[in-house]
């Protein structure tokens, strides 16, 4: 490309629009309500009603222990104290669907304790680098687009953002051979207090222990294919295999993986882009770094799993999330996150009140998102 | 004797000299524009009721023009840009529409991004770009400022393209950008990153799949047309083409009325005649009777007037030269008029002009012999069959300069040069020194279709519609930019020679002076020349018999053809060793002038093929066609001294036969179509290159021009008889 894709035209500066102070407060205010109101929302026609988690509701739980690594590259932090051993349990999912089969986002939740929610350390992490959404804007999009139906869903969000269809491209993961064997990412970025008090931002990713394989990668895929995840013709795997052969092989060996940390020095000139998850760091300028190694032993049956839940509030101060300033920010997403815990208590009520959900059926009621479909 | 008659022929020349006036009256006729033109009845407004309304009509249309321009002022699009944070973007990718080229990118497209406020609608500029080289855009801009509650609701994505561009003595080119589509968007989409439109297929100056010649796709003149002619050039030409439209449409209804026979007088030729502004062989003719049949004034036309024929020398003699008027040949034809292959031998006077000495042709003369390949020698010994021998040669002359040098050789030619030029040339400096010269020929061509490929030739000519067509083809497979140089003076008389040579210098020094003061931009969008080149060469007609091409011909026909080849070769200034390209099995007739899509990888002879190319086109585009266009009622305005087409009559002498024969004349529908165009096409000119009506020639050119005009005036050339462009 030998042609500026834009002119050189001088802008007009934002005093035209608004005072700058009005402007930071009004987003901080919206940002703040809409963060609420999607919260209760998601609680009071979700989670209440139908004891479902907004998403992640197809999913299995586990048990074992988190080791921190030795000798650590990364920047010293108390909390990831070398050698550390914590108890931990997690949960891996497929992001909607209750089918296995389907070609879905998937994901590794971890919490730092056997307690079903109370824990020093929570982290989420998907598949796929980045996501098909980047603030709370878009992720509000996002949900209003999905209009899904039989297995296709977001059709016109992946035909009119390139970047949704490039996180869809990313982390969509049809028939993986094993939950083990996947690349997790945190996507966001989170806040890192090193020993010395130096702030750094902090990224996450799990990968398989002793292999690179990343299982369920569609090698060709298609863009206007991509929002169908529906199951394939003929297939012959069934609703749960991903969480039966989590089980068989739990049941022959623990399941290991490596959780991995990559730090950027936090600076004053820094633009809203490194907050951006669609937007990747410079692996060579900041490389990803061994943290600790995860070693799941024991699987926890449904009613455990489905009341097991994870929390962006549950770090330590050195760690935790970033301020956001708008509903546009990059950070805004576990703004959200952190403010959605009206949701979860919403569902466990829910659970109390009108028991828990059913176990995933095995019968061939295929591309469904919600049970009773 | 001598110095009379260049008197009289001089005086004529001023007399009949066309003068451009800005006549208007109240209740005159009226005329939409050239395209509501018809070779029958045109649709002009007489009734004074119609033209009444039609007033009030034009009255409403100032009114809503007066609005638009309050509306523009009230609501300005200010040349600046709002938002500072471009954490957004409006990305999507330029192609064609056309279905063979549904991925064809469209670069360097001008893309503004558009938001309006609630209240007072003012317009706020987001964003603005250029498509890259693979059609794809991106237009950044801040989400907030249109996500903004002051913000209306749709956004407008504008793509635009340049319709012309201005020049002036103090300020660089500036081109002119039209609106050519707008997408309307809703800021409601806006949330932040990238919002794709995806594909956006543009019907761009999309090639017709269905014309023998690269020629552009319009759908409606008025209303779907890649470009369309400036209220200027349509005022020019209704007042200049009304007293004439007239004028056919008495003899038309005239003519009707005969048929009925409600009218006892009979309309004559001569009638026709008179009913037209003079001419400058009538009005000769009338001072000098007999001087423009003569060898003198034929031969003084075959070299200097709308003919400039092509002089070969004679290969035992070359003190004497060979002209040739290809007739028929194998193209389709009807059996009404002649159109033989006309070979005419001239000696040089000692002055310097031809007087013809011999005349061959071949082919059919008469209705009853029907031999395609009989011959007849003429000789001024032959007398009365020499007149009518030199009217023949007249009349297939005619055939030849008006379809193959003047349709073909100047508007289809420079056509394909401005479709490929209007495709491709938009950031590169090479846009402002074409499109000027290579507007609206497309305009007038589509127009030419109905008028006289399709219309008046087939009627008034021995070649069918389709023949023309196959001829155009072969035609322009003998056009192309290399080796391209102006015609050699054969002596002192040769004005013609001199006047293309001279003009020919002047555009060489106007475009070496233009890429000396653009190198660096016309090196850094280098790419806009290598699609320009692609287009012009892979949309080319294939070469007109291409070595190898005669091999399957036998005898005559082998002969005929070897003969056309080498013909042309010298008439077009054609040469048949160049290096060509083969694309789709076709040897195109176009050179390439660059294979580099970055001028880093480009040859070191690309920059001057480039000039040489846009030489060429600039040549074509005016001198070249003015030459002919504006000679065409000196030596086509009179019916029985040349025409179209002479009909083979009902004798055997067929059109061996005197002017008083009006049996093979044109008849009387013909003859009033024939002074009808030659009338249209010569005086409605417009967009001269001194005259600069739209101030969009180049200064330098003007210049450089104005430099030259004495040495002009003495070659009898008007330099403000010039155009700019073709467009009639």
């Amino acid at each position: 490309m030998n042609q500026p894709s834009s002119s050189n035209t001088a802008r007009v500066p934002h005093r035209y629009f608004l005072p700058l102070f009005m402007r930071t407060l009004l987003d901080k205010m919206i940002l703040y309500t809409l963060s609420k109101l999607f919260s209760w929302l998601i609680a009071l026609f979700l989670s209440l009603p139908f004891r479902q988690r907004m998403s992640h509701n197809n999913g299995i739980a586990a048990e074992g222990s988190l080791r921190i690594v030795d000798n650590p590259e990364f920047p010293p932090n108390d909390f990831f104290a070398p050698g550390t051993v914590f108890p931990l349990r997690i949960r891996h999912a497929s992001a909607s669907f209750l089918d296995d089969a389907t070609s879905n986002i998937r994901s590794i939740s971890i919490k730092l304790s056997h307690e079903r929610f109370k824990s020093p350390f929570d982290i989420e992490l998907n598949t796929g680098r980045y996501s098909l959404f980047w603030s709370v804007r878009s992720f509000i999009h996002f949900a209003n687009r999905r209009k899904e139906a039989w297995g296709v869903e977001y059709v016109r969000y992946v035909r009119q953002y390139p970047r949704g269809l490039d996180g869809a491209i990313d982390g969509l993961r049809r028939n993986p051979t094993s939950y083990r064997f996947m690349h997790y990412f945190s996507q966001t970025a989170y806040k890192y207090l090193d020993s010395t008090g130096i702030a750094h931002y902090a990224k996450y990713r799990v990968l398989p222990f002793g292999t690179d394989e990343d299982s369920g990668v569609d090698p060709e895929p298609c863009a206007w294919d991509i929002t169908s995840e529906r199951v394939l013709k003929n297939e012959t795997r069934g609703r749960n295999y991903l969480k039966y052969e989590y089980e068989d092989a739990l049941a022959k060996a623990p399941a290991k993986y490596r959780l991995q940390i990559q730090t950027r020095r936090m600076c004053d000139d820094d633009t809203p882009d490194v907050c951006n998850n669609m937007i990747l760091w410079d692996e060579t300028a900041y490389p990803w770094k061994d943290l600790a190694v995860l070693e799941v032993h024991k699987i926890l049956d449904w009613e455990e799993s489905t009341l097991t839940t994870f929390s962006v509030n549950n770090m330590p101060k050195t760690l935790g999330i970033l301020p956001a300033t708008s509903i546009y920010d990059g950070n805004s997403l576990n703004y959200m996150r952190a403010h959605s815990e009206i949701a979860r208590k919403a569902r466990l009520l829910s659970y109390k009140v009108f028991g828990m959900p059913p176990q995933i059926p095995d019968n061939d009621n295929r591309n469904v998102s919600n049970w009773g479909e | 004797m001598e110095e009379n008659i260049d008197h009289i022929c001089e005086e004529c020349r001023t007399k009949t000299a066309i003068h451009y006036t800005n006549g208007d009256s109240f209740f005159g006729p009226r005329l939409r524009t050239i395209n509501h033109l018809e070779l029958g009845y045109s649709k002009v407004l007489t009734n004074p009721f119609t033209i009444f309304l039609e007033l009030l009509y034009v009255f409403y249309k100032k009114i809503r023009g007066a609005v638009s321009r309050m509306i523009a002022w009230l609501f300005p699009r200010r040349d600046r840009l709002y938002g500072t944070d471009l954490d957004s973007a409006v990305v999507g990718r330029l192609t064609f529409a056309a279905r063979h080229e549904l991925n064809t990118p469209i670069h360097g497209m001008k893309l503004e991004l558009w938001a309006r406020t609630r209240l007072l609608r003012q317009w706020r500029k987001l964003s603005e770009g250029y498509s890259d080289n693979d059609g794809t855009f991106s237009l950044p801009f801040e989400v907030r400022s249109v996500r903004n509650i002051r913000m209306a609701k749709r956004v407008h994505l504008e793509i635009s393209e340049i319709t012309n561009v201005f020049h002036s003595e103090t300020e660089p080119p500036k081109p002119h950008y039209t609106l050519f589509h707008s997408i309307p968007l809703s800021k409601g989409e806006f949330i932040g990153m990238e919002y794709t439109v995806g594909a956006v297929q543009l019907a761009f100056w999309e090639y017709r799949k269905d014309a023998p010649t690269p020629r552009v796709v319009i759908k409606d003149h008025d209303e779907d047309a890649p470009e369309y002619y400036t209220k200027g050039r349509t005022d020019a030409l209704i007042q200049q083409v009304i007293p004439i439209e007239l004028t056919k449409l008495s003899h038309l209804e005239r003519i009707d009325l005969e048929k009925k026979k409600m009218v006892k007088d009979k309309l004559t030729i001569q009638a026709i005649q008179k009913a037209y502004p003079e001419n400058l062989t009538v009005c000769i003719e009338q001072r000098k009777p007999g001087y423009t049949r003569s060898d003198a004034w034929f031969g003084e036309r075959m070299m200097n007037g709308m003919n400039k024929g092509c002089f070969v020398p004679d290969a035992e003699n070359p003190s004497q030269y060979w002209m040739h008027y290809f007739g028929i040949c194998n193209y389709a034809a009807n059996n009404e008029y002649a159109l033989p292959t006309a070979s005419v031998k001239y000696a040089l006077t000692s002055k310097g002009l031809p007087i013809p000495i011999e005349i061959h042709l071949v082919g059919q003369l008469d209705a009853f012999n029907t031999d395609p390949w009989q011959s007849r020698i003429f000789t001024p010994e032959n007398a009365e069959d020499w007149l009518a021998a030199k009217r023949v040669v007249r009349t297939c002359g005619a055939v030849s300069t008006e379809i193959d040098e003047h349709f073909t050789g100047t508007h289809i030619n420079t056509e394909q040069y401005a479709i490929a030029a209007f495709r491709n040339l938009r950031q590169n400096p090479v846009a402002w020194l074409l499109l000027p010269h290579l507007k609206e020929a497309s305009l007038i061509n589509h127009s030419a279709d109905k008028l006289i490929i399709e219309g008046y030739l087939p009627t008034a000519t021995a070649l069918k519609t389709e023949g023309i067509k196959a001829r155009t083809r072969d035609i322009l497979g003998m056009q192309d930019w290399y080796d391209w140089h102006p015609m050699k003076p054969i002596s002192e008389a040769h004005s013609y020679a001199k006047a293309e040579q001279l003009f020919w210098e002047i555009v060489g020094k106007y475009v070496d002076e233009f890429f000396a003061e653009h190198e660096s931009a016309i090196k850094q969008y280098w790419y806009e020349i290598a699609a320009f080149s692609n287009d012009l060469v892979n949309h080319s007609v294939p070469e007109f018999m291409p070595k190898g091409a005669l091999d399957g011909l036998s005898g005559r026909e082998h002969a005929l053809a070897l003969q056309r080849k080498e013909y042309y070769c010298a008439l077009y200034r054609f040469n048949p060793d160049a290096e060509r390209v083969t694309v789709n099995g076709e040897i195109k007739a176009i050179s390439r002038i660059t294979t580099a899509r970055n001028f880093a990888e480009a040859l070191p002879e690309d920059f001057d093929r480039l000039k040489s190319a846009c030489r060429y086109a600039i040549m074509t585009a005016t001198f070249l066609h003015t030459w002919i266009n504006e000679h065409q009622y000196d030596d086509l305005g009179e019916i029985l001294y040349s025409c179209g087409g002479l009909r083979f009559g009902s004798e055997k002498r067929g059109v061996i036969a005197p002017e008083s024969d009006l049996s093979i004349a044109p008849d009387l529908t013909r003859s009033t179509q024939m002074l009808w165009f030659t009338n249209l096409l010569s005086r409605t000119e417009y967009g001269f290159i001194t005259r600069n009506e739209e101030g969009d020639v180049n200064p330098l050119f003007i210049r450089l021009l104005k430099e030259k005009e004495a040495e002009f005036t003495a070659l009898g050339v008007d330099i403000n008889a010039i155009e700019s462009r073709t467009n009639i």
